[in-house]
């Protein structure tokens, strides 16, 4: 299971702040934590507050500061192309493309810039007419990703397929098909394409969200999902994590999984 | 793994034409992928893609058969790398190998005959004698054939790239379907002719693995697909080398040309150098191993080794439920109870050895379950107990009636003393405890 770090994105009140005065303490205090808590990746997002054109400028000041405390790997987070590849390249290691959606006018911007810097790319079961309802049509979106990614020589280990989840007090019917989606993924191509969510979008404006949260997750991961972006400081959500990765018989089970989860 | 839905979009025409009912190629190849439609809802897909489709959905390793009647060999249909990942399904089958020039055909092939071995209470052999036409006479090799048929019940290889030679020996040995080794890039034409023609196994020898891939191709173009691959290699690093590539490139990748057993052939002379090569083979992937030696104890650790990889790592292994001694038991040695899980009984075998005393131990066949495994399954009772030990007459080997029981199913002794009579003693709860056990507690 790849946890990715949800914490440096200018949403949060700490993370905005440091980037209007550009204060590189809380992104690297941020970097850092996450690291130790188990993170793989580090997501990084300027946040709505910063303006189009300053959004270059400030992805590659935050990739550049996490990384000079945390030898984890970026996912470069925008809806601004500009924005990603200013990103791409200054990060090190290999970096993850946070995303594209099915539209096809973005599958050609986002999917040679993939292949171009050898990143990961995460791509969305959507397009311009929306989140779909039903597990079919999520996987018939998944699969015009898998042949985009396919065609521009991107492996399947290097595609994350989203397929979305919604907030469970206002969409509840669609955590089912989330999960007969993931399933359906990993049935398009061999080797399977890898599979993401963005998770902590099930339990918004809900009661006792981490519970909500990790339960949704292991969920998840016994349908087939590889990755989330997730508060990598929750520990129960970690604990809960590592144990089902044991029960998948992903990692050999010692009396020690839930330190040795973290540990890589 | 069936089919994915990329695989199947990629040999659609493309034309998003929907005189499919679906209203693209890749919608198309998704319904297909989740068994909803049929391929031949399509009326522009190419005979190449309909044979690249239909070919995909087979075993990733063909089934081959050598030989005919009871001593018949099944080679291939394997689905893994690995053996914990499921099993391997088809034991190595063990080769050794004649040459035509040598005085006492008979002879030799008697000797292999006699390899036949008792292991943990079943038999096992090799499974095959070639016969190489080492004088590049056909007339040689056809009467070297016909004696190694006439003194062996084993299925025949016959080793000649000489057409001729080859076509001497299958009017002889045709019927009985050898492997027929082999076909290269000179010879493939005729040489799958007379595969064809007596419907025999046919060898494929390469190069390399590039040669070999084509080659195979081109055979199973001339409509042949009893095949057998050889990469050429003979030295033991690249033979585990390609080894691994074939088996990887049929499973992983469904590289077609690839999807058939293999056969290895070791050339060291050094004889202990030559069995570790053959266990090599043994473990990674090779179908048929050819050694040249019939020397039994050349052969007992390659069968050995054979039966241990290929057993189902899923099933427990068993030892036979009888009564074993360690050492040379007198009629005063200690009589152990243990269950008849391999690991458990060569756990309590060996640390009862370690202890010096001689010994019985009784295994009581539990299916192979473990002492707290066989206990909660209600499999080792006071009654499975008494069972073997009325079986094993161990009554009459000792003159005392005392029993040690594992110390983890102390609860058993009472009930065990009454139906048979025997003083029960509880021993340690682990096998280690065993010596300090004896020391303090027998004499």
């Amino acid at each position: 299971m790849i946890i990715i770090g949800e914490r440096i994105n200018g949403m949060f009140k700490d993370i905005k702040e440091a980037v209007l005065n550009k204060d590189p303490e809380p992104i690297k205090e941020w970097a850092i934590k996450q690291e130790q808590a188990g993170a793989h990746y580090l997501d990084i997002n300027t946040g709505p507050t910063v303006s189009k054109d300053e959004q270059p400028a400030v992805m590659e000041w935050l990739v550049t500061t996490a990384q000079s405390v945390s030898k984890l790997p970026v996912c470069i987070d925008s809806t601004n192309p500009i924005a990603i590849e200013a990103g791409l390249k200054v990060a090190k290691g290999k970096s993850m493309i946070n995303s594209t959606t099915a539209e096809q006018a973005k599958m050609d911007i986002y999917m040679p810039m993939a292949a171009k810097y050898n990143a990961a790319i995460i791509g969305l079961a959507m397009n311009e007419k929306g989140v779909p309802k039903t597990a079919d049509d999520r996987a018939a979106l998944a699969m015009e990703l898998v042949v985009n990614a396919d065609m521009n020589g991107i492996p399947m280990t290097d595609l994350f397929i989203d397929p979305l989840a919604l907030p469970c007090n206002v969409a509840q019917e669609h955590a089912p098909e989330v999960m007969a989606a993931l399933r359906q993924i990993k049935m398009l191509a061999s080797p399977a394409p890898m599979t993401t969510l963005g998770l902590s979008n099930v339990s918004q404006r809900c009661t006792n969200r981490p519970l909500i949260n990790r339960t949704f997750m292991v969920m998840c991961m016994a349908c087939g999902l590889d990755s989330a972006i997730v508060d990598a400081n929750d520990d129960d959500l970690i604990d809960a994590a590592a144990a089902a990765n044991i029960l998948l018989n992903k990692d050999i089970y010692c009396d020690s999984y839930l330190k040795t989860f973290r540990q890589r | 793994m069936g089919l994915t839905g990329l695989d199947i979009f990629k040999q659609l025409p493309k034309t998003n034409c929907k005189e499919c009912g679906q209203p693209t190629c890749l919608a198309f190849a998704m319904q297909i992928a989740a068994g909803k439609a049929g391929l031949d809802q399509c009326p522009h897909v190419s005979d190449a893609a309909k044979e690249a489709l239909e070919s995909a959905s087979a075993p990733p390793v063909a089934l081959v058969k050598i030989g005919t009647g009871d001593k018949e060999i099944q080679l291939g249909n394997e689905t893994v790398l690995f053996r914990h990942d499921k099993r391997f399904e088809h034991p190595t089958a063990i080769t050794i190998s004649v040459c035509d020039t040598d005085d006492n055909i008979a002879g030799k092939v008697q000797e292999i005959n006699k390899l036949v071995f008792d292991r943990v209470g079943m038999t096992f052999s090799v499974n095959m004698v070639a016969v190489c036409n080492c004088s590049g006479d056909a007339d040689k090799f056809a009467a070297a054939v016909k004696t190694a048929q006439e003194n062996t019940e084993y299925p025949l290889a016959l080793m000649t790239e000489d057409v001729a030679a080859m076509e001497k020996a299958l009017e002889i040995a045709g019927a009985k379907k050898p492997l027929i080794y082999a076909a290269t890039a000179a010879n493939y034409e005729a040489m799958t002719e007379l595969a064809k023609k007596y419907e025999c196994p046919l060898a494929v020898k390469g190069a390399d693995l590039n040669e070999l891939a084509e080659l195979s191709e081109k055979v199973t173009a001339l409509g042949w697909k009893q095949l057998i691959l050889d990469s050429g290699a003979r030295e033991v690093n690249k033979v585990l080398a390609d080894q691994t590539q074939i088996r990887r490139q049929a499973i992983n990748k469904r590289f077609r040309p690839f999807g058939y057993p293999t056969i290895t052939f070791v050339t060291n002379d050094d004889p202990v150098q030559a069995v570790l090569d053959a266990s090599v083979y043994i473990a990674k992937y090779a179908a048929i191993v050819v050694l040249n030696t019939a020397d039994p104890a050349d052969i007992l650790p390659l069968i050995t080794l054979r039966l241990n990889i290929y057993t189902d790592p899923q099933k427990p292994i068993a030892v036979e439920a009888k009564l074993y001694e360690v050492g040379e038991p007198g009629p005063d040695a200690p009589v152990f109870i243990t269950t008849n899980f391999s690991l458990t009984y060569f756990c309590v075998a060996g640390d009862v050895e370690a202890a010096r005393i001689p010994a019985y131990i009784l295994p009581v066949d539990t299916d192979g379950t473990s002492v707290l495994t066989a206990w909660a399954a209600g499999k080792l009772t006071p009654e499975s107990i008494y069972e073997l030990m009325q079986k094993t007459g161990i009554e009459e080997k000792v003159n005392h009636k005392k029993l040690i029981l594992p110390g983890g199913v102390a609860v058993l002794s009472g009930k065990l003393n009454e139906i048979s009579g025997w003083e029960v003693l509880v021993g340690p709860r682990e096998s280690a405890g065993i010596p300090s056990f004896l020391k303090q507690r027998w004499s």
